[in-house]
């Protein structure tokens, strides 16, 4: 099993001294759907950070693809196409006010040529079930349906694996069902899945593989 | 601003390409500007409804409405032309009401100046108000990318318009959340509470600032908010209408 993405004893204090992670590690493989619980401030989301280079370790490693994480500007072009990261209020992600333009950010930033993009929008539109939301304005929409176009602008990069902080908080069951679902169809590709939640319910029913954080440590 | 914002989505010719659009409305208002004669004014409004009704397919009573409210301000803007105060024994020309020693007064020539200066501000207004009820923000945005705008300023037009919505929502949790706890019991606290939602929102808009930056980066930022040009539509006879517009409003003015 390839093992996409690997976080190696990583050690990271935030400035003013507050320990987020103290020697965590963890290793995602293609066709995984892992579940990480933990507490609030238990390092789930700073674990996430360092996935793609948001964040940098004072202590450890990281690797994506198996390689070693390049935290020079090209290097990060490549890890950030390859790990897609989702936040859990999709208005922090949304900048644009047209849904179809927000969706095309990522697709752009890879430098495809504008066909290629058309397409790319159209099929994370597809996946995300938001193809008659392209022409609406982002601030009509649902919270359901921005989760949902939020995580399109992710998946138009075609990311290996997909890193979900929190995205299922506060979606009603049906939305919640169809978030659910899109994760399934990425990992029917291929794709791999980790998602950091308190949902004890989808750690039991969905995931394959369960992480508890804890202190700043990974246990699987 | 969000009625605007829904008919700017939801009208005939949203699909327009926001250049012919654009265009037609900054004629008729340059128009207004240069010609600056009532009668060529009070002719680009009509064209103006016009199109907004019969090209744009918008109510005529929400273009109407716009355009009056616009009036009044206009009009109480404009009452100090018009009218002029005195004092002193000697009446001053053209009507004059007394009140004291201080003299109202008025002539047709300030008459005169007042309606020139309403009617060329609110042929503007007309135009301006067809242009923002047909083409969301976003296409005009996208105008200015293809008229070579500097990237800064796309992007600061981009994230201040986004910003205006996610920020009112907070504005509006914030004040909920004081008002359940009696923020606003009276005059006194309501002040307080207005200032501490102030300043909460400052606090609030730099925080999204950073997150928003950190999920840009995630999605590869490479300085720029490059996002995909949209595809319009042309419409041809919609340049024709406008080539009559202009030699009607030249025509207007030099008849008179």
């Amino acid at each position: 099993m390839t093992i996409l993405v690997e976080w190696e004893d990583l050690v990271y204090h935030y400035p003013g001294g507050v320990v987020a992670l103290d020697g965590a590690s963890l290793q995602l493989a293609a066709g995984q759907r892992m579940v990480l619980l933990g507490r609030n401030g238990s390092g789930k989301s700073t674990l996430l950070r360092h996935a793609n280079g948001l964040l940098r370790p004072q202590r450890g490693r990281v690797r994506v693809a198996g390689q070693p994480l390049d935290y020079a500007r090209a290097g990060l072009n490549v890890v950030r196409r390859q790990v897609g990261l989702v936040f859990q209020n999709p208005d922090d992600q949304l900048f644009s006010a047209s849904v179809a333009q927000d969706i095309s950010f990522g697709p752009m930033n890879l430098g495809l040529d504008l066909d290629e993009v058309r397409a790319r929008v159209a099929e994370a539109a597809q996946m995300c079930d938001v193809g008659d939301l392209l022409e609406r304005p982002t601030h009509a929409l649902s919270m359901g349906q921005k989760a949902r176009v939020a995580l399109a602008g992710v998946l138009a990069m075609r990311p290996l694996a997909l890193l979900a902080d929190e995205v299922l908080a506060g979606l009603d069951p049906w939305a919640y069902e169809q978030v659910v679902a899109i994760f399934d169809r990425l990992v029917a590709q291929g794709g791999a899945v980790l998602l950091a939640t308190h949902d004890l319910r989808l750690a039991e029913r969905w995931a394959d593989v369960v992480a508890v954080m804890e202190q700043g440590r990974v246990r699987v | 601003m969000q009625v605007i914002d829904r008919y700017a989505y939801a009208n005939a010719i949203r699909q327009v390409d926001p250049a012919q659009k654009g265009g037609l409305a900054l004629v008729a208002l340059l128009l207004c500007l240069l010609l600056d004669h009532p009668l060529v004014s009070g002719l680009s409004i009509g064209w103006m409804l016009g199109l907004a009704v019969g090209w744009a397919r918008l109510p005529g009573r929400v273009v109407v409405q716009a355009l009056v409210a616009q009036a009044l301000f206009l009009l109480a803007s404009t009452l100090s032309v018009a009218l002029s105060l005195s004092w002193g024994g000697v009446a001053p020309r053209g009507w004059a009401v007394q009140i004291g020693s201080l003299w109202l007064s008025s002539s047709p020539a300030a008459l005169q100046h007042a309606l020139v200066l309403v009617a060329r501000a609110l042929g503007s207004a007309a135009a301006l108000n067809f242009l923002i009820l047909t083409t969301p923000l976003v296409d005009l945005i996208d105008l200015l990318r293809r008229l070579r705008t500097p990237e800064v300023l796309i992007d600061l037009m981009t994230l201040t318009y986004r910003a205006i919505f996610v920020l009112l929502e907070s504005l509006e949790r914030m004040r909920v959340a004081q008002e359940a706890r009696l923020g606003y019991c009276n005059p006194h606290r309501a002040m307080q509470s207005s200032a501490l939602l102030i300043s909460q929102l400052f606090i609030e808009s730099y925080r999204r600032s950073q997150r928003l930056q950190e999920s840009l980066e995630s999605r590869g930022f490479q300085g720029t908010l490059r996002v995909l040009p949209n595809t319009y539509r042309h419409d041809v006879w919609a340049w024709r209408l406008g080539a009559v517009m202009v030699a009607s409003l030249v025509l207007a003015r030099l008849t008179r």
